[in-house]
């Protein structure tokens, strides 16, 4: 062959600008160059009707629902074509006659370039080529194996909705759609990633969310240039605020109904094919202490659990802390029975408190590693030999006193008591930095680190909303949302750190 | 170059802190110190250190091996001597496996002796040195030495160690009032206000055959400045409190009935509540003391119904007379016998008076025992308790 296109690493380098030809032999040559080495793509041949036309279907084996080519795309072109009368079309009104008449899958596209074509068939769409004509029909067949809608196992409620999303993007989509029902409710697509073109969809309220966010949200989005987005937690990292930030500047969710009430609030919702998780911004810090179930149970019950959830953060940052500064430094500050028995149990113990504490929490945070990572048997074998070996064969053996085992005990069942797991790794961190400050230092380095870590927090933005607010910069109307939970009935506005410009949540109806 | 001064200074904060680190199980728990007038007006301290192992070893097992020999005792008794009380700490530092540690320390003992002869020094260290609690009681210790007190096997055993029992009883004086015991704190202020004289606990080793073998609180030491000048009687230390404002709750006792019968009643005082105010003519000066009393009928050997109005006034009648009395029995003892001004008269005056204060503050001593009182009482009975009538055996 003459043409250019005979060369296999022209086609390689330039298949993205080509255009069908109108020679069928030649177009399937080029693909079968494109595609040939995977196993996976399956080339059909046919003839359309009783007429002798060549036909050409392309698509990969498993992305693809069958039955849909089976029934919607080859029945019709290959049997019932036949009841055709002979009726003479030109090349060019065939093609639109097949596509208009025959072809009963509803996304049908007009597609002429290669790498279009190619781009459709990758994501599980089916191409069909007919000869003679330089155009081809992408038919949307994609339908492949996902999980079940199924109940979440990050982040479990009592009452509530169960389901969680998946890893089907559409699907997620879909649950949130079906909560928002407005035409304001937009979700918009992009595709990130140089080899995995992963679909990304932006979802939001248009007439609810701060249009600068949602700009901002596509600017940074758009910048990400790299091979593939396997998860969400990849594009978080990309487009936060301040990446050298141990805490988490955006938030993630796997329950549609969380998710859809901060879209609700005016958040935005990045959503990634292929991850269950949800990411939303812009976030505040409070937000972190903040389950979804706070707001199907009774109010008062959420405003106490709420205030409890603070009490175990502060807990779970600092208890191990304050028990070093206390034990090292400021003895005076123990009730004096108390003194007496921890000293008397420290009495055998050869490390100063800062060790003991570190081997304790180390040993602690090992155990917890490990009891994630195994399956759920061998998980059962950990948490017993870690019971056992914190709990009584340490303090047996002189490594640790019995104080000591309680304070890791109260530490890391308190971290566990943060809805929110990704703020939860935040403290787990923190918590040894203040610890070692407060060995060195006692409270005095305690209160330099928190001063440190609090400057810091003041001083993060995410996407434009302060972190701390409405705490700092204060505003006293929506505080109504952070340590206590007020009744649905007097949520009458959005927060307004989130967005501006429609702000009325609901009608005043009391009166 | 921006780097590195970061790093310095990271680093310079971060290595000052360890410097004053002291584990837990490193510390000498003081709770007991005691001081006196040793042998060549040497300051002699003593200081009851607890075991901590011993304390927390289960309340069976140490009861049952220490119910009497010194081995099984949960505090161990320290001793030194030196010139200052500085150096008699610095003294028994030496001694002492472990640093001293005087943060839960809630009681000061003063030897009788020591007390006399004047505790300016004392008062300095503790004030100077950061680890005094300024919430500390003073009690001044009679009846017996220091060590004494300090080997008293615990008399009750309702304790393990004997300071917790002084502890108790102090605690306990907020419901009999029997003794004002002042912290660290109020003595140096009291001290501070120039003629004013500061009053304390007087804390009494029982002894029976020469032998220690209990405590008792006794009324309260009065000082002269920073010197003890004697006590005060329970019934005075009582006058003296409710002059002060002091008295939160106690016992009355009237010893007659009301008609002058010989029969006891006793009443529980509520409230008491004193306005003092100072009166000046030509030169003399007196103060008028009202007070106001509220109680509660707790018994009566009488068979009076006093839930008639009638004999409840006679019942009032009754106590303000005896009130009256002990107030001006316990002035009487202050002004005449210790010339102490416990009260701070003379604070009032200056509060009240100014211009007169300036003219007799310098002289308040020779002045202050010929100052007149006019006292005067009103006490209401609130409540009879759950009967009205009495039982009326038959």
């Amino acid at each position: 062959m003459p043409h250019k296109a005979a060369n296999p690493e022209y086609i390689r380098q330039n298949y993205q600008y080509m255009m069908l030809s109108k020679d069928l032999e030649e177009n399937i040559y080029i693909f079968q160059v494109l595609l040939k080495e995977s196993s996976d793509v399956v080339f059909r041949e046919f003839n359309i009707g009783d007429k002798k036309v060549k036909g050409f279907l392309m698509y990969i084996d498993g992305m693809i629902d069958k039955f849909v080519i089976d029934r919607n795309v080859l029945r019709p072109m290959m049997i019932e074509a036949r009841k055709l009368d002979e009726v003479t079309y030109t090349k060019k009104q065939f093609f639109d006659y097949m596509k208009d008449y025959f072809i009963t899958a509803c996304d049908v596209k007009e597609k002429d370039k290669i790498g279009d074509i190619l781009d459709g068939i990758l994501e599980g769409d089916t191409a069909v080529i007919i000869d003679g004509i330089d155009k081809s029909m992408v038919i949307s067949t994609k339908g492949w194996e996902g999980r079940n809608i199924s109940e979440s196992t990050t982040e479990s409620y009592v009452r509530g909705p169960k389901e969680a999303f998946v890893e089907t993007l559409r699907i997620n989509t879909s649950m949130l759609r079906r909560r928002i029902k407005h035409p304001d409710f937009v979700i918009e697509n992009l595709k990130i990633g140089k080899y995995s073109k992963t679909d990304v969809s932006i979802a939001y309220v248009k007439s609810i969310a701060d249009d600068t966010v949602v700009q901002e949200v596509k600017k940074r989005l758009k910048k990400v240039q790299i091979d593939g987005v396997i998860d969400s937690g990849y594009l978080e990292e990309f487009i936060e605020d301040n990446p050298f930030s141990p805490f988490p500047q955006i938030a993630h969710s796997e329950k549609p109904d969380k998710v859809s009430a901060e879209i609700l609030e005016g958040k935005v919702a990045i959503l990634v094919d292929g991850s269950p998780f949800v990411l939303t911004v812009p976030v505040i810090f409070a937000q972190f202490f903040q389950a979804g179930e706070d707001y199907y149970e009774r109010y008062f019950l959420a405003s106490a659990l709420r205030v409890l959830r603070i009490i175990a953060m502060l807990t779970a940052l600092l208890f191990p802390s304050i028990y070093i500064a206390e034990t090292t430094f400021h003895q005076e500050m123990i009730p004096t029975q108390l003194a007496i028995s921890v000293a008397a149990q420290r009495e055998g113990v050869p490390f100063p408190a800062l060790l003991e504490a570190l081997f304790m929490e180390v040993t602690f945070e090992i155990l917890r590693e490990a009891g994630i990572r195994l399956p759920m048997q061998v998980g059962q074998a950990v948490s017993i030999v870690g019971g056992l070996v914190i709990g009584q064969a340490a303090v047996q053996a002189g490594l640790v006193s019995p104080a000591m085992v309680i304070v890791v005990a109260l530490t890391g069942i308190a971290s566990f008591a943060i809805p929110a797991f990704n703020i939860a790794i935040t403290f787990r961190l923190l918590r040894f930095i203040i610890m070692i400050a407060a060995g060195t230092l006692g409270f005095f380095g305690i209160i330099m680190v928190v001063m440190m870590i609090l400057a810091h927090m003041a001083s993060l933005e995410s996407f434009g909303v302060p972190y701390l607010s409405p705490l700092t910069p204060s505003r006293a109307q929506e505080l109504s949302d952070v340590l206590i939970r007020v009744p649905w009935w007097a949520k009458i506005l959005r927060p307004r750190t989130i967005q501006r410009k429609n702000i009325v949540r609901q009608e005043d109806t009391r009166g | 170059m921006k780097r590195f001064i970061i790093l310095i200074l990271t680093i310079t904060i971060l290595l000052t802190g360890c410097w004053d680190k002291r584990e837990i199980n490193q510390l000498a728990f003081v709770q007991g110190l005691g001081i006196e007038r040793g042998k060549d007006d040497m300051i002699h301290i003593i200081v009851e250190i607890l075991k901590p192992g011993l304390l927390t070893a289960g309340g069976g097992g140490a009861g049952g091996t220490g119910g009497g020999s010194a081995a099984g005792k949960p505090y161990a008794v320290f001793q030194a001597s030196g010139v200052d009380f500085a150096k008699a700490f610095s003294n028994l530092n030496n001694e002492l496996p472990r640093s001293l540690f005087l943060q839960y320390n809630e009681i000061i003992f003063l030897e009788e002796k020591f007390a006399t002869s004047g505790i300016y020094q004392t008062l300095d260290f503790m004030t100077r040195n950061p680890e005094f609690r300024r919430t500390a009681y003073i009690l001044v210790v009679t009846g017996g030495s220091l060590e004494e007190l300090f080997d008293l096997p615990s008399s009750s055993e309702l304790e393990r160690y004997p300071y917790k029992e002084v502890l108790g009883i102090i605690a306990n004086q907020r419901n009999t009032s029997s003794s004002y015991v002042c912290d660290l704190n109020e003595f140096i202020e009291t001290l501070e206000i120039p003629q004013k004289a500061p009053i304390t606990g007087r804390l009494e080793i029982v002894k029976k055959d020469g032998k220690a073998t209990g405590l008792r609180m006794v009324g309260s030491a009065v000082f002269n400045k920073d010197k003890l000048v004697g006590f005060l009687e329970e019934q005075d230390t009582k006058a003296v409190m409710v002059l002060m404002n002091k008295l939160k709750r106690s016992t009355l006792t009237l010893d007659k009935g009301l008609k002058g019968e010989k029969a006891h009643i006793s009443l529980v005082v509520t409230k008491a509540h004193t306005d003092i105010i100072p009166k000046v003519q030509d030169k003399d000066i007196s103060f008028d003391i009202k007070v106001n009393i509220e109680a509660y009928m707790n018994e009566q050997e009488t068979k009076y119904d006093l839930t008639e109005p009638q004999n409840l006034e006679k019942l009032q009648l009754l106590i303000n007379d005896k009130i009256k009395q002990a107030i001006n029995r316990a002035l009487f003892i202050l002004q005449k016998k210790y010339n102490a001004d416990v009260v701070g008269f003379i604070n009032i005056l200056h509060q009240r008076k100014p211009k007169e204060w300036k003219k007799v503050q310098q002289d308040w001593d020779k002045i202050y025992p010929d100052v007149k009182f006019n006292v005067t009482v009103k006490s209401i009975v609130r409540r009879t308790g759950l009967s009205s009538k009495p039982i009326l055996p038959r």
